[in-house]
Formats: C-alpha cells, structure tokens, sequence
C-alpha cells in the first residue's frame, strides 16, 4: 500500500501554480502564454487528484471524476486558444501579444 | 524515506524544473518538448498515487493531443520553426507576484498532517459508472462547451473572414 505525506503535493502544486502565473506574467508570445496557462490548469488538477487519493468513499471518485472533467475543459481551452493563436497571424503577423492592441484603441 | 516517497521526490524535482525550463528556452521547439516531459512527468505522479485512469488520460490527451496541437500552432506561425524568439526582460514585480503565490499557498502547510497518509486506490469502473451516473450532468455540460468551443475555433479561423 502506497503512503505519503500530503503536504508534499500542496507544495508540487502551488509551485507549479507559481510557475504558470510567472509565465502568465512575463511571456509575450501566445503559444508561450497558453503553456503556462496549461501548467498553471495541471497544478489545479493535482490537487484533484491528490485530495481525492487521500480521502475514502464517495469523496474520493467525485475529486477523481471533476479531475476528467477539468482535463476535457483544458483540451478545449487549447483548440480555441490555437484558434485565436492563427487568427493573430494572420491578421497581424505575428502572435507577439504586445502587439494585439485593437481593442485598446 | 520509503521507495514511494523517493519517487515522488525525484518526479516533483522534474516537474518544477520542466515546467520552468518550458517557459524561459528561447527556441519555441524546445518549449514543446520540455512541456511534453512535464506532461509525462505529471502523469507518472497520477500513478504513484493509484489514479490510473487519469494517468493514462493525461498521457492521451496533454502529453499526446495537446502536445501536438501546440507544435502545430508554431509550425503554421512562423517562416523556421527553429527561429529563436526575442528576449523578454523579467521584471522583478512578476517574480515577486510569483513568490508571494508559492509562499501563500505553502503557508498553508500547518493545517495538514506531515506524516505519511495511505493512498486509495480507485476502481476505473467505479469511477466510469460514477461519470455516465452521478456526475452524468457534468459531463454532458463538457461535451455541450467542448461543442461550441470547437464550433468557435473553427469561426474564428475560417477563409475570408478579416
């Protein structure tokens, strides 16, 4: 039987919540800002996970089955991310978000 | 330290330092790959805490599909996919914003037991039975969002639309 200390996985995933928002803050080029995003997602879905192995019965398989859930709204959050990724290019060739500046002015 | 323990160590060491190296490379294609290792990486820790069924869909669909969506978003962008990106500056304040994010989510450390807790291990059929019955509403309300977020890539990336 596998056991191991919870409050490691809280510190996996706020690192991992740290890395994406550093990333969400510092990038300038999408693709770079949907990766971030994604790891900042993981590290929501680790706690999913991690809060449903350490809790029995029904607790446990509703932690484990909004995790599925959260990874088909994170396959979706990529197609339309991609989608406004191309969209970028070729309106303004380039997918530097600093220069996406149409709805500012 | 126990054998679990060791590989978990060494899986969130990997974790950390892919996900870092993913967004601070200057060459997109290299990004890819060091999300891909990230991607494997969380899936093995899905299995070291007996979640099989999500280890094995989060190899499918962010180590497989989504890995692949995204060096298809470079490969249609850019004139060589192997073109370096321009160096952006990081400012202390996103650091700083960063830290204060790990350091409030870790202060929350005390309310949680140190010592080691057993893992439960779920039945992928429980939980597929849990899926198409309890949580069926859920699930049907992803695949309505999944629907109209396909339907809206593809508006937004359709000819002749400026």
């Amino acid at each position: 039987m596998t056991s191991l200390p919870e409050s490691w996985f809280l510190v996996l995933s706020g690192a991992l919540l740290a890395i994406g928002v550093f990333g969400l803050l510092t990038r300038r080029n999408f693709i770079l800002i949907l990766i971030a995003v994604e790891i900042a997602m993981n590290a929501t879905i680790l706690n999913f996970v991690y809060f449903a192995a350490f809790s029995t019965g029904g607790a446990g398989l509703s932690g484990q089955a909004i995790a599925v859930i959260l990874v088909g709204f994170a396959a979706t959050e990529v197609a339309v991310g991609l989608a406004i990724v191309l969209a970028l290019n070729r309106i303004k060739g380039t997918i530097n978000v600093a220069q996406a500046t149409e709805l500012r002015e | 330290m126990n054998l679990e323990e060791l590989a978990f160590l060494a899986l969130a060491v990997v974790a950390v330092v892919t996900g870092v190296a993913s967004l601070l490379v200057r060459e997109l294609v290299h990004t890819i790959l060091w999300v891909s290792v990230f991607f494997v990486d969380l899936s093995a820790i899905y299995f070291l805490v007996a979640a099989s069924f999500l280890g094995v869909l989060q190899l499918g669909v962010y180590a497989g599909a989504v890995t692949i969506l995204l060096l298809f978003g470079i490969m249609v962008t850019r004139k060589r996919i192997f073109s370096r990106d321009a160096a952006t500056g990081i400012g202390p304040i996103p650091l700083a914003l960063a830290a204060v994010t790990f350091i409030f989510l870790v202060a929350a450390l005390g309310e949680f037991p140190q010592n080691a807790v057993a893992v439960t291990a779920y039945d992928p059929a429980a939980l597929s039975a849990g899926l198409f019955g309890t949580y069926g509403p859920w699930l049907l309300l992803l695949g309505v969002i999944m629907l109209s977020g396909v339907s809206g890539a593809i508006y937004l990336v359709r000819e002749g639309r400026e």
